[in-house]
């Protein structure tokens, strides 16, 4: 699934490191969702959303 | 928060998975090193200490399962589900070929558990480097 993830991480100026602290996961599941090989559970997915203080659909692209 | 219980839950099950191999030695070697190999009421005490402790480890496995975050979850099930799925492959394989006459030794269950531990740390380690 793409997503906006990565763009709204660099306009905060966080690192992967950061958005993963924030999020409570590990720095390679924010790899994985950024580069779209891992597609988040939906809490994960709401939870990012609210950090970036948008809409989930606004957040994840759907591709169907 | 999280961090912290995935490491008491890792560190939980090292201890789990420590204490279960241990318990295999203790009911393999026990007999004829600790105590007498006529005494069976101490050989079957270390046999059920160590199913005891099996079960204590699934618990603690399935425990480390529900806290690790969502992508090591998913690393972990499809290790699981290629190493049951090799294990019976190769199990069945093995006792049809058995039975065919094709090989002489029987299914060796050390053998199998050495190629299951194999499949699982290799498949863990695929999976990581893929979404490292």
């Amino acid at each position: 699934m793409r997503n906006h993830i990565t763009a709204r991480r660099a306009e905060r100026g966080w690192t992967q490191a950061d958005l993963a602290r924030r999020a409570g996961v590990s720095r390679q599941t924010i790899n994985a969702i950024e580069t779209g090989k891992f597609d988040p559970s939906l809490p994960l997915a709401f939870r990012l959303a609210k950090l970036f203080e948008q809409r989930i659909e606004e957040l994840f692209l759907d591709e169907c | 928060m999280q961090v912290v219980s995935e490491l008491k839950a890792t560190g939980l099950l090292a201890l789990g998975t420590f204490g279960w191999t241990a318990t295999i030695a203790l009911a393999r070697f026990g007999p004829g090193l600790l105590w007498e190999t006529s005494n069976q009421v101490a050989s079957w005490g270390a046999v059920a200490l160590n199913v005891v402790a099996g079960f204590g480890w699934i618990v603690t496995f399935i425990r480390y399962l529900r806290a690790v975050d969502e992508l090591e979850r998913k690393i972990m099930l499809d290790a699981l589900a290629v190493t049951l799925g090799v294990a019976w492959v190769a199990g069945f394989a093995y006792v049809v070929a058995h039975a065919a006459d094709l090989v002489a030794s029987e299914l060796d269950v050390a053998a199998l558990s050495v190629l299951m531990a194999v499949v699982f740390v290799g498949t863990i380690g695929v999976s990581k480097f893929r979404y490292r």
